[in-house]
């Protein structure tokens, strides 16, 4: 099981990110005004305590790192390496999303990130690519998806999301 | 009596057709994402919390109890179906009901469970009508020095208690409570860690941190490492129990939701911890010593079910009577009252009296439901864990738009979902717990206020937490909370 840990270097990484976003709070504290009233204690007290917490934190994690690794660690589930390029699908997908959502609309931006991020779960599963009638099915299933969910949470919750024409439909 | 006349105005309100319907739809979706792996009760309130803009509190908060427990239900029929829990609290039932259902008794564990759970939920609601308003009232006479120290006590158990290392805990908690801190301070308006974008401004929506982490880093997490993991789906047999199976569930549900709700009303974070212990006395009590871990025994399903839900259901005492959330999804349904600009402490049973009823009181109209959904219609939802994962998966992202967007219309939200999807995928990783992050969003705001106020009580003076005999014990309680397992590991080690 130990085999799937991730390795040392990799901790230390982690540890030494928590000591940089400590070390970014601290940064920020800085700049806050530390009028204080009566409690004593103002709006830059409890930034500075988290951020001495998370260095604390920090550090200690990459003791752990160096000495041995992380203690009581669960070895994560799944394969050992990582599918880099089916993550940059699924990722991809929400970027194009995020991208067209204010100019195509809900419906059609989801219909994307969808067709894009299935590709991109499918290819980790070791299945082939199927051509373009898979992925025209693949956007018609997302189209599917995406529009009565528009519908649902427009006309019946009445959540605000963008549409490509102002029909309200669509 | 004004109890009694309190709970049957509640029961009146909530059997209004709409709020039936609210209530009939959220066990419906509750028990649908129980089953589905991917998405948890948690996950799925947050993706809908745009609603709270238009639909009348009442509605929703009934909506949003069903999806809870819905998720509770639908959690054990995927454990004992497919070994893969997708709650903590459903972890031991996977222990005996996966076994159960392998010897071909599938069909008795998911009985067992589901009547169990409708057991268990109904005792721990009978008991939330009779002890929230004892609470509440005892619960006006706490100042700011006690609820700081209440809601440290919450950070402490949430973290320390929670996974293996109080370390990664703790380091969890920190991220969480500095993610709050982004945003206007709420006493003094000063601006805190915005870097100039406007969009910080109003904080970090916690929608965005629990869709991130939980739903998105799911799915970019199957896509990077879980491709071509195997699941094997186990055989359902028909849905009965035998007169022997009934006579050795009845003592373990009621054992289970007796150990299971005092667990729910202390922020002892979780049902994990009461389901385990509900695990051991029965296999302790047991007759059949000899099918534990072997063959699946009955009760080591009856007993953690009802433990399970018990606490699930008690998590309501503590948030409606002190404002203080025990579990993730009761720190998003906190975050759900507050879009409503409604508080829960002590003083919603005082203001929102008929809300407060409506809600319990819906709680025993859920449970037959869902005994309703989860009986007869087992085989209805058990159809679910045929989709397979790649769709799935990519139509989460859909509702995870919907979540994201609809909250405040802004595309810089789903860069930062992705982001926050990728912390998540490296805190799964690395085994560092997630739930802590959320508690910290959550309560770290409400947790300042305190402590400033409580120093303004005390002009400056941090003796106030030590001077009040009830802060003060809190106070000892956090630090034994830290303390007391290291030192009996180290004697043991010495």
């Amino acid at each position: 099981m130990s085999a799937h840990v991730p390795s040392r270097n990799a901790q230390a990484l982690i540890g030494a990110g928590a000591l940089a976003l400590a070390a970014l709070l601290a940064y920020g504290a800085s700049g806050i005004s530390t009028e204080a009233g009566y409690a004593g204690v103002g709006p830059s007290f409890l930034p500075w305590v988290i951020s001495a917490a998370l260095g604390g934190c920090g550090a200690w994690l990459l003791y752990e790192a160096l000495s041995g690794g992380f203690r009581e660690m669960d070895a994560p589930s799944g394969a050992a390496r990582g599918d880099w390029r089916a993550l940059a699908w699924v990722a991809g997908g929400i970027v194009v999303n995020a991208l067209l959502i204010e100019r195509a609309g809900f419906v059609v931006a989801c219909a994307l990130c969808y067709t894009l991020a299935v590709h991109g779960l499918r290819s980790a599963e070791g299945r082939p690519w199927g051509g373009p009638r898979k992925v025209l099915l693949d956007a018609v299933t997302g189209m599917l998806i995406a529009t009565p969910v528009y519908w649902l949470f427009t006309k019946v919750l009445q959540v605000n999301l963008p549409g490509l024409t102002g029909t309200g439909w669509i | 009596m004004e109890l009694w006349s309190q709970l049957l105005g509640g029961l009146a309100a909530a059997a209004t057709p709409i709020n039936l319907l609210w209530a009939f739809v959220g066990c419906a979706v509750g028990t649908a994402i129980g089953v589905l792996p991917g998405l948890g009760p948690a996950v799925t309130v947050a993706m809908l919390l745009p609603i709270t803009a238009k639909v009348e509190p009442t509605a929703s908060m009934i909506f949003f109890c069903g999806i809870y427990y819905g998720a509770m239900y639908g959690g054990s029929t995927t454990s004992i179906l497919l070994n893969t829990p997708g709650e903590t609290g459903t972890m031991v039932t996977a222990l005996e009901g996966f076994k159960m259902a392998k010897n071909g008794r599938a069909g008795a564990a998911l009985a067992t469970s589901a009547i169990g759970s409708f057991v268990a939920g109904t005792i721990a609601t009978v008991l939330v009508t009779l002890f929230s308003p004892v609470m509440a009232e005892f619960a006006v006479k706490l100042g700011p020095p006690e609820y700081f120290c209440l809601m440290l006590l919450a950070f402490t158990t949430v973290s320390a208690v929670l996974g293996k290392s109080t370390l990664r805990g703790l380091t969890s908690l920190f991220v969480g409570i500095a993610l709050g801190l982004v945003g206007i301070d709420q006493i003094t308006g000063q601006v805190r860690y915005t870097g100039g974008v406007l969009e910080f401004m109003d904080g970090i929506e916690v929608v965005l941190v629990a869709v991130g982490l939980f739903a998105v880093a799911e799915c970019l997490y199957n896509a990077l490492y879980e491709g071509r993991a195997e699941s094997s789906l186990n055989r359902m047999g028909k849905v009965h129990m035998t007169r022997g199976e009934w006579r050795r569930s009845w003592p373990a549900w009621l054992r289970g939701s007796v150990i299971g709700f005092p667990f729910g009303t202390i922020p002892a974070g979780g049902s994990e911890i009461p389901t385990f212990l509900s695990y051991a006395a029965e296999r302790k009590l047991s007759k059949h010593p000899e099918e534990f871990g072997t063959t699946g025994a009955i009760e080591g399903v009856a007993g953690p079910e009802a433990a399970n839900n018990s606490a699930v259901t008690a998590t309501l005492v503590p948030l409606l009577t002190l404002g203080i959330p025990t579990s993730v999804t009761a720190a998003i349904l906190l975050s759900a009252f507050q879009n409503y600009g409604l508080n829960p402490g002590p003083q919603l049973f005082e203001s929102n009296a008929a809300l407060v009823w409506t809600l319990i009181a819906s709680l025993y109209i859920g449970n037959v439901m869902l005994l309703v959904l989860n009986l007869p219609m087992v085989g209805l939802w058990v159809k679910l864990l045929k989709i397979p994962k790649a769709p799935l998966y990519a139509g989460i992202l859909i509702f995870a738009t919907v979540g994201v967007y609809g909250m405040r219309q802004s595309a810089f939200d789903l860069y930062l979902m992705l982001g926050l999807g990728l912390v998540g995928v490296l805190m799964r990783r690395f085994d560092f717990p997630t739930a802590p992050v959320i508690v910290g969003l959550i309560l770290g705001p409400l947790a300042e206020a305190q402590m400033r106020n409580a120093l303004s009580i005390g002009q400056g003076s941090w003796m106030v937490f030590l001077e009040r005999p009830m802060s003060a014990t809190l106070l000892v309680i956090v630090a034994a909370v830290l303390l007391v397992p290291r030192m009996i590991a180290w004697r043991r080690r010495a």
